[in-house]
């Protein structure tokens, strides 16, 4: 399998060329992180910051730091809290087909119409009567609910492809259905536990307006509120605005790649064990 | 026959426990969260950090008061959303400054004090700044510093196209400038022409200087303005992108050296010292000569309405400390702004002779609220930056453009 | 764990039998009782919306049948107004040509996004040097707060500076407009949009592919089959499940899009990019005086048109689990 043949190294080829179309606007924000006012609006552009500057990352570095910590726990948080909601839930629906089921995959889509705004506005409501605004756990509680809706009907997608016969084998082995959740629907799924657990993080990652609204004057302020500290009333710096998402994006990128790496091993193996 | 009884039961305990959570929600204006004596201030300026100067006065604002002051910077446009939320919620900050405009609005919502209320001594504020705090002869706040808008013009490029910047005393010199700057291969003017509040302020300029009223948005004046802008897109003058700059973007134009002027405000000046060549600033020129009005800009101070009245008093000792002459000078230098009272703006001119110009240009400005326009200025100004954008982006001819924005202005 | 092999399969017996068999059922279901305690998986779901989303989804019905003014979206009495906001929004001139941007940004946005997450996922699902970094490395626009993505697409599609029109010079096409004109700021949305979009596709659609089973590829090697028919006769059907969610998701999200449109055109030049959430969105918060009633009654429509696309795609699901 794992033997590189020259073919293979050709799709590699194909491979980062493709990515690197993809995330050619990515660079972009990095060449516009290095850029001087000055330059910014050159006609015809810069491809490289020649005559680069470093005042966006002094800046960055200078005050951005801690927001990024916030980012990670809220990230962790909910990307816990999201699967713990929606892993039973999806086994339900796809699996145990109870009655009035379909009926709540349909609540499940409208509530993800819900604009993010009106969502927020409630969340301040509620928040407000309980006093948790501008906590940790609120934000975290807030912000599973861009990735919630989502999780339920992927893995309802995802769990009704386990073959019953395996469940039903662990039901002929005498395990309960909480067992058979725990031991045989779980592991099955760590394919869309992965892809869940990847969306709900990228989410909060990535989410402004719950922060804004439900964190926005406490010490818990993730990365993407970092950023506002750019946006004056009248005028925006934009090499720090584009070098806050470049310090911003770096981390969580090796973190996804290293996920990756884990995931895709775990996955290979318990493939061969089938 | 048990699951329906079940489910029955079920639709209960959904009903009971939907009920309860609306409830809560419905009755969650309960308790102010400003309490104790942490006073909460809101503003707009999130560039600016813990350790700055602006934090720096608010805390020393609160000791000379007595409290401790917690301050929270927001995004502008986020601001006004926000302080709407807050207000319906029962938890306004305890001192607010927004931009001049949204106070009408938040004044419409109920949802700030007027100086009756508060006690707050405005006097020593120019009358034409202050007119965008007052509405129904009530005065709903103080501001903080003004800006306004002027022409920034590149020196080594006016110079080497033959042109005398002090000459430029009305449009058609104006044009006449612009016309030997492309001559020499250089572009015209850049300014922010965008579909939003911005695209109006930058416009108004143009607009009150043809003479033109805001509340005849299609008469001859106006469309000559507007003719204006298009004819300067059409000829080459000013770049397409203007449709979509903000006002940061089109000083990004300026600042790469290309481009002649550039219409901008006051708060560039920190940055115009930065610029790679040696700029001025002249008055935007009116059509027939002189300077145009233009409109004002700046933050203002409010005392938002709380349900305990008895935090105004404390409130009130923080926006006059925040407006005192000495503080105001710090505040506007840091903000780059024109102080709002004359004897601060003299010491700001004696300090920077720079600001000179902009200190008259403030004080020949407008507020764009006034004239008793009130909460009628938004609808207005939505109708005037689409005709703007129609016109420019070859949708519709400036006539037409401006007589669908009259239409969209009166009606409703 | 020191648990000694003797003891373990009583543990294990104990544990399921106290955590799931109610005491005194019988172990065999083979009579299929009632399938309502499968509600205790759903229970916390269940819960969880009631007590999140019915406020927002009741406030945003009851915000668009009332006439709200700023004072009494602030101090509480606002008028019941029935349908009149409905009215409002469904008899402006703009309403018609805002729909059909809207339609045409997402059926876009879904035909380009899915069939180029589709491809890259295929592409990623054959194992070569690298193939998993490269993917993990495709996510990366979906770590970038909005602002910054959507704004770096302005700034590449600027008439004057931006990149685009820079490198169709050197081509020797003429700069495009394409955020300053009404005829391309759609398809500049559009593409933004489509690009955002693909890692989402990638991701889903990946990983549904490695839920099929390589044996199915194996054996129809064998068979002799070819690529392309490999992809009709076993990868599509399979996943055809995933796909499904893959695209009522998608399109729900594209449905939902503002701040991209937001950011790059603010809906124009004159609403020429302007979808109903951007239209909603301008008339409740983009303006300083809101209107929420007419705001609002757009979103809920928004919300019609994603149970229609529900509706259809239940309709379907069963066809398929009926087969």
């Amino acid at each position: 399998m794992t033997t590189s043949t020259p073919r293979a190294w050709w799709k590699t080829g194909v491979g980062l060329v493709l990515t690197g179309l993809m995330l050619f606007p990515v660079y972009w924000m990095i060449n516009v992180s290095f850029t001087r006012d000055q330059d910014m609006r050159a006609s015809p552009p810069h491809l490289f910051p020649t005559n680069g500057t470093l005042d966006g990352y002094r800046a960055v570095l200078d005050q951005q730091l801690p927001y990024l910590g916030t980012s990670f726990l809220v990230g962790l948080g909910t990307v816990a809290l999201t699967v713990a909601l929606a892993a039973p839930a999806g086994y339900a629906l796809a699996k145990l087909r109870p009655p009035g089921g379909p009926a709540l995959s349909f609540v499940l889509l409208i509530a993800q119409m819900i604009p993010g705004i009106i969502m927020a506005m409630g969340f301040y409501a509620i928040y407000l009567t309980l006093g948790v605004l501008n906590t940790l756990p609120g934000l975290i509680l807030a912000d599973t609910t861009l990735a919630v809706p989502f999780a339920v009907l992927i893995f309802t997608a995802f769990m009704s492809g386990i073959p019953d016969e395996l469940l039903q084998a662990a039901v002929v082995d005498g395990a309960g259905r909480l067992r058979t959740f725990w031991s045989v629907v779980l592991p099955v799924s760590r394919n869309s536990i992965v892809t869940v657990s990847l969306f709900a993080f990228l989410w909060s990652w990535s989410d402004f307006i719950f922060a804004s609204t439900l964190a926005g004057g406490g010490d818990y302020q993730p990365i993407t509120l970092g950023i506002y500290h750019y946006i004056g009333n009248n005028n925006q710096q934009w090499n720090a605005i584009m070098a806050t998402a470049v310090v911003a994006s770096i981390p969580a990128a090796v973190l996804l790649i290293l996920a990756q790496r884990y995931v895709s091993m775990g996955v290979t193996a318990g493939a061969v064990k089938d | 026959m048990t699951g329906l009884s079940r489910r029955r039961r079920l639709a209960a305990v959904a009903v009971i426990a939907l009920a309860a959570v609306t409830g809560s929600a419905c009755s969650s204006s309960a308790d102010s969260g400003a309490d104790g004596g942490a006073y909460l201030v809101w503003d707009p300026y999130p560039q600016f950090a813990d350790d700055s100067e602006w934090v720096a006065l608010l805390k020393k604002c609160g000791t000379s008061a007595g409290v401790t002051v917690e301050r929270t910077g927001y995004d502008t446009t986020d601001l006004t959303n926000k302080a709407l939320l807050a207000a319906q919620q029962g938890n306004s900050p305890d001192v607010l400054i927004v931009d001049n405009p949204v106070i009408s609005t938040l004044a419409e919502a109920g949802a700030l004090t007027t100086t009756d209320d508060n006690k707050l001594d405005v006097s020593a504020m120019e009358k034409n700044l202050l007119g965008a705090g007052q509405s129904g002869g009530k005065t709903y706040g103080v501001p903080i510093g003004a800006n306004t808008l002027a022409l920034y013009y590149n020196k080594d490029l006016l110079t080497a196209a033959g042109v005398d910047p002090a000459a430029v005393k009305d449009w058609t010199a104006l044009t006449a400038a612009l016309t030997k700057v492309k001559a020499k291969g250089k572009k015209g003017i850049t300014f922010s022409a965008i579909g939003t509040e911005e695209g109006s302020f930058q416009f108004l300029p143009w607009f009150w200087g043809s003479g033109a009223q805001l509340t005849s948005l299609d008469s001859p004046q106006a469309v000559s303005a507007l003719t204006l802008w298009t004819d300067w897109l059409k000829q080459g003058h000013a770049p397409n992108s203007v449709i979509n700059n903000t006002q940061t973007t089109s000083w990004q134009e300026f600042a790469t050296g290309d481009y002649a002027f550039a219409e901008n405000g006051t708060w560039q000046l920190a940055n115009a010292e930065k610029l790679g060549f040696s700029y001025g600033t002249i008055a935007i020129p009116a059509s027939a000569g002189g300077p145009a009005p233009a409109p004002t800009g700046g933050e203002f101070v409010s005392i938002p309405v709380q349900k305990k009245t008895g935090r105004y008093e404390t409130s009130q000792k923080l926006v006059t400390c925040l407006t005192n002459a000495d503080n105001l000078l710090t505040t506007d230098t840091t903000l780059s702004y024109v102080a709002p009272v004359a004897a601060v703006q003299e010491r700001q001119a004696t300090a920077d002779p720079k600001l000179k110009v902009w200190v008259e240009a403030v004080r020949a400005a407008k507020g764009r609220t006034g004239d008793d326009l009130g909460t009628k200025y938004p609808k207005i100004s939505e109708a005037l930056w689409t005709a703007v954008q129609s016109a420019l982006s070859g949708g519709k001819s400036p006539q037409e453009a401006l007589a669908a924005a009259q239409t969209a202005a009166t009606t409703r | 764990m020191p648990s000694t092999t003797e003891t373990s399969t009583d543990v294990r017996d104990q544990g399921g039998a106290a955590t799931a068999v109610p005491p005194g059922a019988p172990p065999s279901r083979a009579r299929r009782p009632s399938r309502w305690w499968a509600w205790g998986f759903l229970a916390p779901v269940t819960i969880y919306l009631a007590a999140f989303y019915a406020y927002p989804l009741y406030r945003h019905v009851e915000l668009s049948l009332r006439e709200y003014t700023v004072r009494s979206f602030v101090q509480g009495g606002a008028p019941f107004a029935g349908l009149d906001n409905y009215r409002t929004v469904l008899t402006d001139p703009a309403f018609g040509p805002t729909l059909t941007h809207t339609v045409v940004f997402t059926a876009a946005s879904l035909a380009f996004q899915f069939t180029i997450g589709m491809a890259l996922a295929l592409f990623f699902h054959q194992h070569f040097p690298l193939s998993r970094t490269l993917r993990a490395l495709i996510l990366v626009p979906w770590l970038l707060p909005l602002i910054v993505s959507a704004s770096t697409w302005s700034w590449l599609l600027n008439s004057d500076s931006g990149l685009v029109n820079a490198a169709l010079g050197v081509v020797g096409i003429d700069a495009v407009n394409w955020l300053t004109s009404p005829g391309w700021s759609l398809t500049s949305v559009i593409i933004a949009n489509v690009w955002i979009g693909i890692p989402f596709n990638l991701v889903v659609l990946y990983s549904g592919l490695q839920a099929i089973p390589t044996e199915m590829y194996e054996a129809s090697a064998l068979d002799g089959a070819t690529g392309w028919q490999r992809f009709w006769g076993i990868t599509f059907p399979l996943l055809r499940p995933v796909s499904l969610i893959t695209l009522l998701l998608g399109l729900i999200y594209t449905l939902k899009v503002f701040d991209i449109i937001w950011i790059m055109t603010k809906g124009g030049p004159t609403s020429s990019s302007a979808t109903l959430a951007t239209w909603s969105y301008r008339l409740g918060f983009g303006n300083l005086l809101p209107e929420f009633g007419p705001g609002a009654a757009i979103g809920n429509l928004l919300i019609v048109l994603a149970l229609i696309a529900g509706l259809l795609y239940i309709r379907i699901e069963r066809r398929q689990q009926l087969r």
